[in-house]
């Protein structure tokens, strides 16, 4: 019974954790594609403190961020630092 | 500068227009960008493209395989009514067309041109920003009048210490203005430019078109984009693009630490590095894979304001040296060509490396200082090589 119990407290609790990482998500795409494309979001793995920076940044820069929680969630599970990066894509060649 | 419609770039107008974000119109679309060879895609807008190490195998770049950084939604100028305007501490004011500039003398010169932030992916640990690799370098032949000629033209004022350079580019809400400041020891070098040409041809609009400033032997910030006013003035600019970035320690820093505010120092001049380009990598995990027999190792070497005397290639892993042969062009500003031809002694795992000295005696670290902004990378390289029969 009470091992019921502790698994479903833990369910509930990633349940809560991906609610809030896909809230996250759609904070990203609202409040940082004003001024650049998420690419380069991706790119980056930071710590906690380290993305709690950039956004400090963005705001001072103008971003509006409506659930800094989510975004910070959401961040850190996608592009903190033990996530292992991705290698950078190639390009197609252009029209000259 | 502040935004004027017809500066802003298309997308940029047509995103505000119909109220649309920008993302929606950069993702799930192909990477191409027009004008450009396959490039390592660090960010599509504004674009942050590198060089792959395999393709800067000539002296010259085509402006194809050049290296874009931008810092902040690429302009669109419209050259009739494009003027450069020189102000600030100068008796004669005054705003020159394209025509002007052309009419002047124009002085030539090849330079290598690199990101602050090149190698700033190998820093362990890990530092925020691009994650360039070892591509955010290129060199081109850069031609247009010196920038001694247009201070001088405009009646400098002797007492000015610093030349302050903006360009057409703005960024959307309170995104600092990309602004830069040179002293002025350096504005009046002979070698100082505003380059109207790039490898022959106008200067191409992602690089800059119609003017960029070219500091040779500096940093990439340095070498401003679109350039539109140059103004002397007694100190230096006071916003982000100067005062806060580029700027490193002038103290050694722990992994991971602080810097102190006062030890922060503008960067100038850049180190003394080499790469590979053939071949262009190679890690323990996945090394560069060849036959027995001789294997042609090839590279570039550059040193900021300095010449390249020496490389030096190891198979070893750094236990025993050889000189490699440079290549015939040897420019101050600009990377020297290297290669070496290497007959490894059998099947097995070699660990490659190249290391350069320039014409003030400096030489790699094996491992670059660590500091927090992630510049000026330049540790010796080390490329897994697998020789297989």
């Amino acid at each position: 019974m009470r091992a019921i119990l502790v698994l479903s407290f833990v369910l509930a609790a990633q349940a809560a954790d991906s609610a809030l990482i896909a809230k996250g998500a759609a904070e990203e795409r609202k409040s940082c594609v004003g001024c650049h494309s998420l690419r380069i979001s991706s790119t980056q793995r930071l710590s906690r403190a380290g993305w709690e920076r950039e956004l400090d940044k963005m705001v001072r820069w103008g971003a509006k961020i409506a659930d800094r929680e989510a975004l910070l969630a959401y961040l850190l599970d996608k592009y903190g630092e033990t996530v292992p990066p991705a290698p950078l894509p190639l390009s197609s060649p252009g029209a000259r | 500068m502040k935004l004027s419609s017809f500066k802003r770039g298309r997308r940029q107008l047509l995103a505000s227009a119909v109220g649309l974000p920008l993302l929606a119109q950069t993702e799930g679309k192909p990477l191409v960008f027009p004008g450009k060879d396959a490039m390592l895609v660090h960010n599509d807008f504004p674009e942050d493209l590198e060089a792959p190490a395999g393709s800067l195998d000539t002296f010259l770049t085509p402006v194809e395989r050049f290296f874009v950084r931008q810092h902040l939604p690429r302009p669109r100028v419209d050259l009739a009514q494009w003027r450069l305007t020189l102000r600030g501490m100068v008796s004669r004011p005054a705003a020159l067309t394209l025509d002007d500039l052309a009419k002047l003398a124009q002085h030539k010169l090849p330079a290598t041109l690199e990101c602050a932030g090149n190698g700033r992916g190998y820093f362990r640990p890990r530092v925020p920003g691009l994650q360039w690799t070892k591509g955010a370098v290129s060199t081109a032949e850069w031609a247009g009048p010196r920038l001694a000629d247009l201070l001088e033209r405009a009646g400098l004022d002797a007492k000015a210490t610093f030349a302050t350079f903006d360009g057409a580019d703005t960024g959307a809400g309170q995104t600092p203005d990309f602004v830069r400041s040179i002293p002025m020891r350096k504005c009046l070098h002979p070698d100082t430019i505003l380059a109207l040409t790039m490898n022959g041809k106008p200067i191409p609009a992602i690089h800059g078109s119609p003017a960029r400033l070219i500091v040779p032997g500096w940093d990439g910030a340095s070498w401003v984009k679109w350039v539109t006013s140059i103004t002397a003035v007694p100190e230096s600019d006071k916003g982000f693009f100067f005062a806060t970035a580029y700027k490193y320690p002038k103290r050694p820093v722990a992994p991971g630490g602080a810097a102190r505010p006062e030890d922060l120092e503008t960067i100038e001049a850049m180190p003394v590095k080499s790469i590979f380009t053939s071949p262009g990598g190679g890690t323990a995990a996945n090394p560069a894979r060849f036959r027995p027999g001789s294997v042609p190792l090839a590279g570039l070497a550059w040193s900021g304001e300095n010449r390249i005397v020496r490389v030096e290639v190891s198979a070893d892993g750094g236990a025993r040296w050889l000189d490699a042969t440079l290549g015939k062009e040897d420019f101050r500003y600009a990377w020297r060509l290297w290669r070496h031809e290497w007959t490894p002694p059998g099947a097995g795992y070699y660990t490659l490396c190249a290391r350069a000295t320039d014409s003030a005696g400096r030489t790699q670290p094996i491992e670059a200082p660590w500091n927090p902004s992630g510049y000026l990378w330049n540790g010796i390289e080390r490329i897994g090589a697998l020789v297989k029969a």
